[in-house]
């Protein structure tokens, strides 16, 4: 290419050329921008709208990079400087008033269009619940979740979150230490559990399966181990879950424990798989696995690993002393350290027997 | 010996230091000992008036108050230079009155808590590498990413580029110095100071400060004695950087060479001047978040205890209103840079001019009405969301603006594509990225799913890396031959460019999409799921992490032994390429008159600025410049 | 079309003289702009104050006054206290001008004195209020309120007393008197920032 013509105007021919690249390397971006498996499954009845609006940001998004890009790259090919051009200078262009008005008002029509989208879909997904919705109380300690909810006039409270299919629910979140945040990715919303205040969100689960609420903001040491199960459930399948929690044997054990009258292993085993929700006692079974008691969280320590060989004393200091030793692989002040105070001692005995006897059962 | 003692310098402060530990402690023992109260109450009172008053005595010891305090107790003071540029590498390790020396330390404090910080991060993704835990503990890990991020912010970004405009700015606008030299001397003596603090803060009992570089109340309330020096620490970086920025809006304003109008200015002092607004006008705001957490934690107040009426999302709003003009604090001196590199390595003159300075002042202003787009998940009121979303969007037609003036400065330029331009090319690229996930994430219905997820770690690197760390490159390569007398080895700085450019790419991108999938940020354990993205990330991120020794390299070899600089190696038209390289120790002999204006680029015989004594510009043919200008030592 | 690049010789000849005199591109005064700078960011940080103060009482709805009835009567005489410093302060920086060396060393130690009356009146009504800081938050507030401003009026009668030095030892004058009218300026700020504080606090 001659230097005149190199340095001269760009002719149309290039422009078409240049913007028939802009638009293939645009429409190639948009395709394997969308198809990429970018979002969890689709797991509320709002999930589609949010990964819908989310391809029109890649569709939109793309050709401004692109073209961006294009330019650039344009400019660098034809423009460089090659040798013996090191004293040359360029046209003195300082600006162009009609070209800025466009690239002032696209972006803006753009982003208008986008903010119009976004705030019919936030009052859309924001939509205050009906009245009568199932509540679901949401509370959020270091570093575990509490569920509670009220079920044909009985209070059901769980460190596993149980939800039927298809049914809106209200969450009401809130929290008894710092800052944490309830969002189960599958569901797409998300809100802090702020202490003092009650916050959240209320949605309705479209697909059956078992999910993990993950915490999303930074609460301390256990914050990446801040999780709970999640099971969305059909109709009657859920209807049995309720008639089972609800059928008085665990509460009133708890309860009874202090009369000496329930046995106590059944006091223990209480204890270990549903905590003592009247205290706020974290149930151990979130974070520890033991074979007995049907738990599997990785958390804390394997249970029928870690304390299979110690003695009953030993596992008493655990329980009401975390941090004085702590297994290899585990870190410090991440198991609650109240819960030697928020039990009393015919309790903890209990706790202690049931898991010495748990563990040593072979 | 004596002498050293009693003289500006490291003895006397180290004895300052010593003694003044000594007297707080004792006079806060002696005056409880008054009160009847137990002496001693906490080692962790100790500690925390310990931090706040040893950077004041050794700040005295060094020599940062010498003058002023002569000049309180009505004592004649003269100003006889003394302490007014450096004659030898010595002369960095004190208190100096001169820009460039300063600039230098900035600049070479910064880089070194860059490296210490780069460290953690390369720490944080060896132990992210796999699932599980690999190297370090909870505690050590949310310690780790804490204190990368603050060192990152607070000692990296926004000193360096004040470091940079140190330099450069009284040479670009004719003035022989700052406006308060001694004052620019003090902001610099605070940095190190609250460096070494967010450092020493992992020996402190308990752990280092590990609540994030947010600190959000009340985990940061809660959190043992480490947390303590972060929020002290965060006082003399913003004490510093508040001195700073008053420094340059009254240098700017009332020291510009005769003929420089503001619409004369280079645009690395507009983005200067715009950015230093936002300091004087945000920073108290972090200042106050941080004092109000200190009460809480050392006093007992209650601004953030529920229980005792207080309010935790005001924490946010109060470090919000600050941090996020902040990221603009991080991110407008880097545009001035790009404009100063393009116009220069391009030749030609800026695109739009004026809606380049009048759109930086237009961030300046939205930057203060967007604060709550960081709260769309805090449970803060509802309503709030939509407006902040509609000026948060807003803010990206200004942005845009600049983007598409830089692309139209490169068309039909002469393009030298060396060091600085294809970092500032580079740059263009990754930020209009950066920029474009930051408009989605002001949407609030995709925020909700994707804030604290690792979309949010790569929109921040996408604009604080590939943004203000490319322009930080730009810059510092830029500047080098006028800084140092030296050249930088040109080949060492295109492959320092494209290692970075590329794993930076191959770091980042993919925390867009395990983001989205459902990696929260902030955790050293993830699901199993993410674990092959994870492992090519932190792969990459140790290369991106080996091609900052190329440019350690390259940066002390070519200091060294670099091929001498000539006055204005890149025919700039601005001052600060009219004076040799180093320039001399006071600037100018006369201060020089501004005629044009910075980038008249290809216009024939333009004059930006002339000199009295050099003689009558003749338009020179382009190119005269090569003769070589004798290569100037100092 | 280079710029008049300068020849080494002349950019060079240094050490053996001081700087140029930088160019005055505006008629405000370096010092005067640099307090004002400083005193817009001292505002912001009252600013931030007062949001605490606003997201506790209003959005939080916490308990005001925090304890009891706040003593408006003393406090509304200190604002006299300082307003009438304000004057004084005033008066020392005309006779500065006008060079009346009595006038200007009279109004500055009275200016000084009504300063730390003003904070012996405060400290004495924190003893006796009947709640600390650590009661609840609307106290923490108040305190902090209070006690920050409390803080300037500190640094302002350091300044004051700087001031009041260098006029005792006759280096404030007709022609320079920078080392007075700066710390004015600060003084004026502290005992008009003092009205916002009474009023938000005390009268609301
Ligand atoms: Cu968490
Ligand atoms: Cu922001």
């Amino acid at each position: 290419m001659g230097e005149d013509t190199r340095r001269g105007p760009v002719t149309g021919r290039m422009w078409v050329t240049l913007i028939a690249i802009g638009l293939v390397a645009s429409a190639i971006g948009i395709a394997l921008g969308l198809s990429l498996r970018w979002f969890p499954a689709q797991g509320s009845t709002i999930a589609h709208k949010i990964d819908t609006f989310w391809d029109v940001l890649i569709i939109v998004s793309v050709p401004i990079f692109v073209g961006v890009v294009t330019m650039v790259l344009f400019s660098i090919w034809r423009w460089r400087q090659r040798p013996g051009e090191e004293l040359l200078d360029g046209p003195p262009i300082h600006g162009n008033t009609k070209l800025e008005v466009v690239w002032t008002t696209i972006p803006t029509i753009i982003i208008a269009g986008l903010c119009a989208y976004a705030t019919v879909l936030l009052l859309d997904i924001q939509n205050a619940p009906a009245k009568g919705t199932r509540v679901i109380n949401v509370t959020g300690q270091q570093f575990a979740w509490t569920f509670s909810t009220v079920e044909n006039g009985k209070k059901i409270q769980t460190n596993e979150l149980y939800v039927p299919v298809g049914e809106p629910i209200n969450f009401k979140v809130r929290s008894l230490d710092v800052i944490h945040d309830f969002w189960v990715p599958e569901w797409r919303l998300k809100v802090d559990a702020v202490p003092g205040i009650t916050t959240g969100y209320a949605l309705t689960p479209s697909k059956v399966g078992n999910y993990q609420v993950v915490c999303a903001e930074l609460c301390g040491l256990g914050h990446a181990f801040m999780r709970a199960n999640v099971h969305v459930l059909p109709a009657a399948k859920y209807a049995a879950w309720v008639q089972k929690v609800t059928t008085p044997v665990g509460a009133a054990a708890v309860g009874a424990a202090s009369n000496g009258s329930a046995s106590v292993d059944t006091i223990g085993k209480q204890l270990f798989v549903a905590g003592n929700p009247s205290t706020g006692t974290l149930a151990c079974g979130t974070c520890h696995t033991m074979k007995a008691a049907g738990t599997s969280s990785a958390t804390g320590p394997n249970l029928d690993k870690f304390v299979a060989q110690d003695p009953a004393s030993a596992i008493r200091e655990m329980i009401v002393n975390p941090n004085k030793e702590i297994a290899t692989g585990f870190a410090k002040g991440v198991m609650p350290v109240n819960i030697g105070k928020t039990l009393n001692k015919q309790q903890i005995d209990a706790l202690t027997a049931y898991i010495y006897k748990s563990v040593h059962r072979r | 010996m004596a002498a050293k003692l009693t003289s500006p310098g490291w003895y006397r402060a180290l004895l300052y230091t010593v003694v003044g530990i000594a007297f707080t402690l004792g006079m806060s023992a002696g005056l409880r000992a008054i009160f009847n109260l137990d002496p001693v109450y906490s080692w962790q009172s100790w500690v925390t008036i310990a931090l706040l008053m040893t950077p004041l005595f050794f700040l005295a010891g060094i020599g940062c108050f010498d003058y002023w305090w002569r000049w309180a107790r009505g004592r004649k003071v003269v100003d006889d230079h003394a302490d007014h540029g450096a004659h030898s590498w010595r002369d960095y390790f004190k208190v100096n009155t001169d820009h460039k020396v300063i600039g230098i330390q900035y600049i070479c404090v910064s880089f070194f808590f860059m490296f210490v910080g780069g460290l953690m991060a390369m720490l944080v993704r060896a132990e992210l590498a796999q699932p599980g835990r690999q190297f370090v503990d909870a505690n050590t890990y949310n310690g780790l990413f804490s204190i990368h991020a603050t060192l990152l912010i607070f000692l990296f970004v926004i000193p360096v580029f004040a470091g940079i405009a140190n330099y450069v700015l009284p040479l670009m606008i004719g003035a022989p110095d700052m406006a308060f030299p001694r004052l620019n001397a003090l902001s610099f003596w605070m940095l190190p100071l609250a460096g070494i603090m967010m450092l020493l803060s992992f020996l402190a009992p308990g752990g280092s400060f590990a609540a994030g570089w947010t600190a959000y109340a009340p985990l940061s309330v809660h959190q043992p004695m480490g947390a303590t020096f972060f929020t002290v620490a965060v006082q003399f970086a913003g004490a510093s950087s508040i001195a700073t920025a008053l420094n340059f809006l009254v240098t700017i304003i009332t020291m510009r060479a005769p003929g420089m109008t503001f619409f004369r200015m280079p645009l690395l002092v507009w983005a200067n001047f715009s950015t230093s607004l936002l300091v004087v006008i945000a920073t108290p705001f972090i200042a106050a978040s941080q004092f109000m957490v200190l009460l809480d934690r050392a006093l007992g107040f209650n601004f953030f205890n529920p229980a005792g009426g207080g309010d935790v999302l005001m924490y946010q709003h109060v470090f919000w209103f600050y941090s996020h003009p902040a990221v603009y604090i991080m991110m407008l001196p880097g545009f001035g840079i790009i404009s100063e590199v393009l116009a220069t390595r391009a030749r030609k003159p800026i695109f739009g001019y004026r809606m380049m300075a009048f759109s930086l002042l237009a961030i300046v202003v939205l930057g203060f009405t967007v604060w709550a787009h960081h709260m769309f998940v805090s449970g803060m009121q509802n309503w709030i969301r939509i407006p902040m979303m509609i000026t948060t969007a807003i803010i990206a037609i200004p942005t845009g603006i600049k983007i598409f003036s830089w692309v139209a400065t490169l068309w039909r330029g002469v393009l030298k594509m060396d060091t600085p331009m294809l970092w500032a090319v580079g740059f263009i690229t990754m930020f209009t990225l950066g920029g474009i996930s930051g408009v989605m994430l002001a949407m609030v219905p995709l925020d909700i799913h994707v804030s604290d997820t690792y979309f949010i770690v790569a929109h921040i690197h996408y604009v604080l890396f590939g943004g203000s760390m490319f322009t930080i490159f730009a810059g510092i390569y830029f500047w080098f031959p006028k800084m140092t007398g030296r050249m930088y080895n040109e080949r060492l700085g295109k492959l320092h460019f494209w290692l970075t450019f590329v794993f930076f790419n191959l770091t980042f991108a993919p925390m867009h999409l395990i983001g989205v999938q459902g990696m929260p940020r902030r955790v050293y354990d993830y699901a199993q799921e993410f674990a092959t993205w994870n492992l090519i990330i932190s792969l990459s991120s140790f290369v991106l992490g080996l091609s900052s020794l190329i440019f350690l390299y390259n940066m002390i070899a070519s200091w060294r032994g670099g091929t001498r600089a000539v006055a204005n190696p890149w025919r700039s038209l601005t001052i600060e390429w009219q004076v040799s390289s180093p320039p001399p120790i006071f600037n100018f002999d006369a201060i020089p008159s501004v005629v044009g204006g910075p980038y008249e680029y290809g216009v024939p015989g333009a004059v930006h600025a002339v000199f009295k004594g050099a003689e009558v510009p003749s338009p020179v043919p382009a190119g005269a410049e090569t003769s070589p200008t004798p290569a100037t030592e100092h | 079309m280079e710029a008049a690049a300068i020849p080494a010789a002349v950019a060079h000849d240094d050490h053996h003289h001081g700087p140029p005199i930088a160019n005055r591109s505006s008629k405000v005064e370096p010092e005067v702009l640099g307090i004002l700078l400083f005193i817009i960011s001292e505002l912001m940080l009252f600013g931030a104050f007062f949001a605490a103060y606003f997201f506790i009482r209003v959005v939080a709805k916490t308990d005001w006054p925090p304890h009891g009835a706040l003593p408006v009567e003393v406090a509304a005489t200190n604002a006299v206290i300082l307003l009438s410093s304000s004057l004084t302060m005033h008066w020392t920086d005309v006779s500065a001008k006008r060079g009346n060396t009595y006038a200007m060393r009279v109004g500055i130690v009275t200016t000084f004195l009504l300063g730390s009356t003003f904070l012996f009146i405060q400290i004495n009504e924190y003893l006796s209020l009947g709640f600390n800081p650590t009661t609840n938050a609307s106290a923490s507030i108040f305190f902090g309120l209070t006690g920050l401003h409390g803080a300037h009026v500190v640094i302002g009668l350091l300044l004051l007393f700087m001031s009041a030095v260098r006029i005792f030892k006759g280096k404030v004058g007709p022609d320079h008197h920078k080392g007075l009218e700066v710390p004015g300026i600060y003084w004026h700020f502290v005992d008009a920032m003092w009205i916002i504080v009474f009023t938000t606090i005390y009268v609301l």
